[in-house]
């Protein structure tokens, strides 16, 4: 009753507003561009070991190609390490860790399998960093009360991701 | 001596919420007497009029360190204390958007 005579009131003479300032109001988070951002990783691995596999000159056309893999592969280890950064440090609270009391561990797999992806080609270490992204997504979902379901990605690399049953 | 302020954002959530109203009083007799646990309304450079809570008193109530309840509150821990001169008014009058 009181807060609708303001409401009308403030209609009618425009109240000034007082702003209790957050630095992320928007409250969105989704680990689906990690997840993107490591199959990527993948991806470009097997990208670069069939340009090996082609047997073709080392020429100026291979070294590009193999180049702009390399560079993809660098960005997407990256940007999968940044975005699960992110959830953790602002989304994840502490009563999710007492929940799920491996997530410290899970993020600090993501972190040194994404570097490792960065140092390396190799393929098993790539599709370690989807796996270990796969399951912070899932208790990321379950802290939202959302279920779960696992499906192959619908391109290359197929592998089965963890996306949100809604 | 009165003011009536709408809140905007969620960094006092969930006492004080988006939409909420509240009445400041601007009048020294209230801005004299501001304690930790007031609501207090002032102007900060960048981030203009804001709404936080007092945490500490500081230079003989010269300064307010002033936070939010929300863990991404932007408040005295990034911006530091408020001077007394940037004060706007206190709290005396809360009218929530809903009953709770």
């Amino acid at each position: 009753m009181i807060f609708k005579l303001f409401e009308a009131l403030d209609k009618r003479f425009g109240f000034e507003r007082a702003s209790a300032h957050c630095d992320i109001p928007c409250g969105i988070y989704d680990p689906s561009g990690a997840q993107i951002a490591a199959l990527t990783v993948v991806r470009m691995v097997d990208l670069m070991a069939e340009l090996e596999a082609k047997g073709g000159a080392m020429d100026k056309a291979f070294a590009n190609s193999m180049s702009r893999y390399i560079a993809v592969k660098e960005e997407h280890a990256e940007k999968a390490k940044h975005e699960i950064r992110v959830i953790w440090g602002d989304y994840i609270k502490p009563q999710h860790i007492e929940k799920y009391p491996q997530l410290h561990e899970v993020v600090h797999k993501i972190m040194q399998l994404g570097s490792k992806s960065r140092q390396t080609a190799d393929r098993d270490t790539a599709v370690q960093l989807v796996d270990a992204v796969n399951q912070f997504a899932q208790i990321f979902w379950e802290t939202k009360g959302v279920k779960t379901k696992r499906a192959k990605a619908p391109y290359n690399p197929p592998l089965e991701m963890v996306y949100p049953d809604l | 001596m009165m003011r009536v302020i709408k809140v905007t954002g969620d960094s006092l959530s969930p006492e004080y919420r988006e939409g909420d109203y509240v009445v400041v009083a601007t009048i020294p007799f209230f801005l004299n007497r501001i304690q930790v646990g007031d609501v207090i309304v002032f102007q900060q450079p960048t981030y203009g009029t804001l709404i936080k809570k007092v945490a500490r008193v500081e230079r003989d109530g010269d300064q307010f360190f002033v936070v939010g309840a929300h863990p991404n509150s932007v408040d005295s821990r990034q911006f530091g204390p408020i001077a007394r001169q940037a004060l706007i008014g206190r709290v005396i009058w809360h009218i929530p958007k809903s009953i709770r």
